[in-house]
């Protein structure tokens, strides 16, 4: 088997033996890629900031027995923070909440500050409304930075069910996101419908 | 790569080559430069890309860094080895005290054995001169 390259190894080595500066630097560095991560699957600020807290503590235990060669550090976090989103997801289906209609734009004409967060919160809303797969795979790809192979690998799909997600998830988008961009054409590509 | 391959990809991974699969960078560059055209897709791309890049990424919060950092590993101490030190000499200790109690109870046992044989067998034969013992 291919030994793996962890940019992360030697932080990780050194956290797990107690050394402060390298646990500041692990924060530093993984704490605002899983924060995003958990509020763009989850939504919810409050929910995405108790799964990144659970990740890191998680890394914490893991980071003195930490095993180099056999996965990435992020990626491993990456797992972690995955699953106790779809815990999270799961309870809620089981519990349905009711999800609050869109605002109408009633308001005078905002500025363009305004205008920005509004346009973020279109997107954040219609990110919330894809099927978790495509918005896993979207948050992953286009958020994250995973490469195509971390992504599927970290989904347990192949590279072409993970294009097919992200082709479908991209497209609710564009149509969910057609106001805010005129120009967009919500069926701009051919040969991929699928 | 065809140029449906160049939309295919452009559909699913956006308009920025660097989130393209590595494999397939450097064909999809020569395939634009040979055609501009191609351009068009990539431009529809871009679109959702920056609607997109509109999305706040949230910031951690400093009681969230503060709590994280206080509960990380900590460096094993001076005082930590001779707890450990403490720990094993405790637990040898205590080892070598059960292992004294087992091998006292073991002892007792085989020693009053015979005796304790003996004592069965003369009970045994009393049987007829308990009156005798009893009436004097």
């Amino acid at each position: 088997m291919v030994a793996i390259v962890d940019p992360d190894e030697d932080l990780v080595r050194r956290v797990g033996q107690g050394d402060p500066a390298a646990a500041q630097t692990l924060v530093s560095r993984k704490l605002p890629r899983i924060l995003a991560l958990a509020q763009r699957m989850l939504g919810d600020a409050a929910e995405a900031e108790d799964v990144a807290q659970e990740t890191m503590l998680k890394a914490w235990r893991q980071a003195p027995k930490w095993t180099p060669g056999k996965a990435r550090f992020d990626t491993w976090l990456h797992r972690v923070a995955l699953n106790l989103c779809y815990d999270r997801l799961r309870r809620r289906r089981e519990i349905p909440m009711e999800t609050p209609p869109d605002r109408p734009d009633d308001g005078p004409a905002p500025d363009r500050a305004l205008l920005a967060a509004e346009t973020g919160a279109q997107v954040d809303g219609a990110l919330k409304r894809l099927p978790d797969r495509q918005r896993e795979a979207v948050v992953l790809c286009h958020y994250q930075e995973l490469s195509n192979i971390e992504a599927a690998a970290l989904m347990s799909i192949s590279v072409e069910a993970l294009e097919s997600l992200l082709s479908r998830g991209r497209r609710a988008l564009r149509l969910a996101l057609a106001d805010l961009a005129p120009g967009m054409k919500p069926g701009m590509t051919k040969g991929v419908g699928r | 790569m065809k140029a449906d391959r160049l939309h295919a990809l452009a559909e699913a991974y956006g308009a920025d080559l660097r989130r393209w699969p590595a494999s397939e960078r450097v064909f999809a560059e020569s395939l634009i430069a040979a055609d501009p055209s191609l351009k068009t897709a990539l431009a529809q791309a871009a679109a959702l890309d920056a609607l997109l890049d509109a999305s706040p990424a949230p910031t951690p919060s400093a009681d969230l860094t503060a709590r994280l950092l206080a509960a990380a590993p900590k460096a094993k101490t001076s005082r930590y080895h001779l707890d450990r030190i403490a720990l094993f000499l405790g637990a040898g200790w205590a080892a070598a005290a059960c292992a004294g109690v087992v091998a006292g109870v073991g002892l007792t046992t085989h020693v009053t054995a015979d005796e304790r044989a003996d004592a069965v067998l003369y009970q045994s034969t009393l049987v007829e001169v308990d009156d005798t013992e009893v009436l004097g």
